[in-house]
């Protein structure tokens, strides 16, 4: 028997859905019957590939273009969302890019976008979305952290400091929250086989599948199972966690 | 000097806010006094400020800052000389008293401590915070 997550007609919001990861979470939620909203920044293209793909799902999926550095563009999607919908049930505060070098090798632009995107994104973006929730007295927020938070890796100071602030964030939120019936987490993706990770995967695949105890990357389709629990009535108890989907890289 | 706010602005806006500040609270509108103390009387936490602000926002289209009502409070009163070490001073207190005229004096008495002003907010309060905001803009427009 399968799970119901109970997501028919659920309000879902996706920042960073056009590709990767975000779009394997708008795809799974449109295929469980939702009302999905993604954010992508700049590839029309892309987001209509994941629109044309949900085209036979039970949920209806919308594009908007948002860059979540704008505070403004936050609450205007927001508020556009809510008159449509009346409500949001879910973010997912999915966006995020990576600018990798070593430290004494970064610009200061790769500092700046890192952490502009990763945590004042989240910020923007929550912070438009979660009046709502409150007012609701319902809500579930799901950050997409990275193992990178808590495990050190070489030529990612940049992108670890952003995934690290996202789980402070996600446990202050949850306490922030917990009084409005309003659940906060994260997941944290290892590596994952997306375009973001080709990079590293090319560089050092081999290495760092040696170091994942499961021996192989994850899918995108493999976090957004994750997400898509959290963001369920099965999670309800589950609040100011970070949960790790990545083979058991973290571990080793 | 601030324009006195009227009664009869007050009783035109005070059925919405009365609205706004049940439903945030879950409670029933006739439960809400206008003099009642939001925090003391009706339970709400500072969150519910939050959310209570952001539904007068919504409900009268009006941007409210956070944090207005004290501010605004405090009016051309520094803020060394509103309060010290965390505790309102003599002339905020009357500061205090004429800005919240539709708090009952009593319930303004020192010592006050500046973190423990909101529990003097009432739903008077709310339309009135809604009435400068209405004019401040109105005045903009």
């Amino acid at each position: 028997m399968a799970l119901d997550g109970g997501f028919a007609d659920k309000v879902v919001v996706v920042s960073g859905g056009s590709r990767g990861i975000g779009r394997a979470i708008v795809e799974l939620f449109a295929a469980e019957g939702a009302h999905v909203s993604f954010f992508y920044r700049q590839d029309k293209a892309a987001a209509d590939a994941v629109i044309a793909a949900c085209d036979t799902a039970a949920g209806r999926v919308t594009a908007m273009q948002v860059d979540i550095r704008d505070s403004a563009a936050c609450r205007e999607a927001a508020d556009k969302i809510v008159e449509t919908h009346g409500r949001v049930d879910v973010l997912v505060n999915n966006a995020g890019v990576i600018r990798d070098n070593v430290l004494v090798g970064l610009e200061d632009e790769d500092i700046r976008t890192v952490l502009d995107v990763n945590v004042a994104g989240v910020f923007n973006v929550t912070r438009a979305i979660a009046p709502f929730m409150i007012s609701k007295r319902a809500g579930k927020i799901i950050n997409l952290s990275s193992v990178s938070g808590a495990k050190g890796g070489r030529g990612q100071t940049n992108y670890a400091a952003s995934k690290g602030a996202i789980d402070g964030l996600t446990r202050a939120l949850a306490a922030e929250l917990a009084s409005r019936k309003i659940t906060v987490n994260a997941v944290a993706p290892g590596v994952i086989e997306t375009e973001m990770s080709a990079a590293v995967r090319e560089l050092a695949g081999d290495d760092i599948k040696s170091r994942i105890l499961l021996k192989r990357f994850g899918q995108p389709r493999e976090i957004a199972n994750a997400v898509w629990f959290l963001a369920s009535s099965l999670a309800d108890y589950v609040t100011g966690q970070v949960l790790y989907v990545d083979g058991g890289f973290k571990m080793e | 000097m601030a324009v006195e706010i009227t009664k009869a602005e007050v009783d035109a806006v005070y059925p919405t806010v009365a609205k706004t500040i049940a439903d945030a609270l879950g409670s029933e509108v006739d439960e809400i006094r206008p003099d009642a103390s939001l925090i003391n009387d009706l339970g709400a936490e500072s969150i519910d400020f939050l959310d209570i602000v952001f539904r007068l926002e919504r409900a009268f289209k009006v941007k409210i800052p956070r944090g207005k009502i004290i501010e605004d409070a405090r009016g051309e009163l520094p803020e060394a000389a509103f309060e010290q070490k965390g505790v309102v001073t003599d002339a905020g207190l009357a500061t205090l008293r004429s800005f919240l005229s539709e708090v009952p004096a009593d319930r303004i008495k020192s010592p006050l401590k500046v973190a423990d002003v909101p529990r003097l907010f009432t739903p008077q309060t709310f339309a009135k915070l809604v009435i400068r905001a209405q004019r401040e803009q109105g005045a903009k427009a």
